[in-house]
């Protein structure tokens, strides 16, 4: 009886063995291959545990709508009065903007932008954060099947929230604009210098790359140029807070506080790329109407 | 069983550490469960159970992370094989061992990982050791030590250890 064990277990651990010595070898000399292997059989199972993730992810949103809205109503009223006083301003300032917006309506489609100002647009709602500490993304609840692809840009109303890394079946994995790992070209809405959008291991993001001549200043917008696929041109990113200007430094950069607070997204938008037109299109001579 | 067991793991880590657990971290940081469930699994089950489930569990978490499928499903499946080997040499494991082990373990992996994921110069192995490494760490050990002292006063480890290395 013995013997029989002894050697259940060590074939066991020979088995163990041979299959980390193939896993390793795998990963030594053929990466992309494995990477792909990993990633395509990979869809049922993400398929399969996109169930229970969104199964634990409404139960959590419930408990958390009851707790918002029974629990925590401490100070409403301060606030609501104060929403009543932001109300007032905000309507003054629409009724101005809805001037503006009918000025540029009319300028965007005598410049024939008005394809690129209106993308496709997929409403998600996120249903998790990453699941290990090294990157800041969120999980929404629209995959592949939804039509959502790697490298389409997510955004709120409030302005540009990240771009998707990684899809399965049914949901989707966005890689926020605060995280180290992202970049996206960005412009200085008021004086048109273009830089490089990167975030902060502190959660901010940082304008690199801006001219040394620029005028940039605390308080300036940052949106996107346009040059980057997956979104399109005039998309908020966020404040500049700080220039940084470095002796002898070819460029200088700039602290941006994101438009979006990453912390806060319940719901996003996700752009639609092959409706975004390449920067090659735009600046291409436009077409003649039939 | 065991198997049954296993898919609940794999099938519901992915929930766990991506819904729940961003309510628990300490200094922005969150316990890896990944790293807890494999290292008790080959502690318990031996190398082959912690070599398949790790890889099994690195892969699910990669799916719904920005990490790369095939470092997260190595990283988990070689942590597997190493607690597997490590609990063949060990005829008793205390809690308090275990949470010292893993709190060694887990360190070893934050270390390892941002050089493996060659991630943005932003996050050097400096931050990645005050910043992830070390937080973790201390939260997996907390919370492995306390399941496997959970486990050990309701079962007889050393005889699940032993029985599943026959």
């Amino acid at each position: 009886m013995w013997m029989v064990n002894l050697r259940v277990t060590s074939n066991a651990r020979r088995v163990a063995l041979v299959l980390a010595v193939v896993l390793i070898l795998g990963f030594l000399l053929l990466p992309g291959q494995l990477q792909s292997v990993f990633q395509g059989v990979g869809g049922p199972l993400g398929w399969i545990i996109s169930w229970p993730l969104s199964a634990v992810a409404g139960v959590h949103d419930r408990i958390a709508g009851v707790w918002g809205g029974y629990v925590a109503l401490q100070g409403i009223e301060d606030e609501n009065r104060q929403l009543k006083r932001e109300l007032e301003l905000l309507k003054e300032q629409n009724g101005q903007l809805r001037e503006s917006a009918a000025a540029t309506e009319r300028l965007a489609t005598l410049l024939e932008f008005k394809r690129q100002a209106l993308p496709t647009l997929i409403a998600a709602q996120v249903i998790g954060r990453d699941t290990g500490n090294w990157y800041k993304t969120i999980i929404v609840d629209k995959g592949a099947s939804d039509g959502i692809l790697p490298d389409q840009g997510v955004i709120t109303p409030a302005g540009v929230v990240g771009r998707i890394v990684k899809t399965t079946a049914s949901t989707a994995v966005v890689l926020l604009v605060t995280d180290p790992n992202n970049a996206i070209a960005g412009l200085i809405q008021r004086t048109r210098d273009e830089g490089i959008v990167e975030g902060t291991t502190q959660g901010q993001a940082r304008l690199k790359y801006i001219p040394l001549l620029s005028g940039a200043r605390p308080g300036d917008r940052v949106v996107t140029s346009g040059l980057v696929e997956g979104f399109p041109r005039g998309l908020a990113i966020g404040t500049i807070t700080r220039i940084d200007k470095e002796e002898e430094a070819l460029f200088q950069s700039a602290e941006l506080t994101p438009e979006v607070d990453p912390n806060r997204i319940e719901e996003v938008l996700v752009i639609q790329s092959s409706l975004v037109p390449a920067e090659k299109e735009r600046l291409s001579m436009p077409r003649p109407k039939p | 069983m065991k198997a049954l067991l296993y898919s609940v793991v794999i099938v519901g880590i992915v929930p766990v550490q991506s819904v729940l657990l961003p309510h628990l971290t300490l200094w922005g940081v969150k316990p890896d469960f990944g790293v807890v469930a494999v290292c008790l699994i080959g502690l318990i089950n031996g190398e082959l159970d912690g070599l398949l489930v790790g890889v099994a569990v690195g892969w699910a978490l990669s799916l719904f992370s920005a990490q790369d499928v095939l470092t997260g499903a190595m990283l988990k499946g070689g942590l597997g094989l190493v607690a597997g080997l490590a609990g063949r040499q060990m005829v008793y494991l205390s809690p308090l061992v275990l949470v010292l082990g893993l709190l060694v373990v887990s360190c070893l992996v934050g270390l390892v990982t941002p050089v493996v994921l060659k991630l943005s110069p932003q996050q050097d192995l400096w931050w990645a050791i005050w910043n992830v490494a070390l937080p973790q760490a201390c939260l997996d050990a907390v919370i492995g030590g306390a399941i496997y002292w959970l486990m050990w006063s309701q079962f007889n480890i050393e005889q699940l250890m032993s029985e599943s290395r026959m």
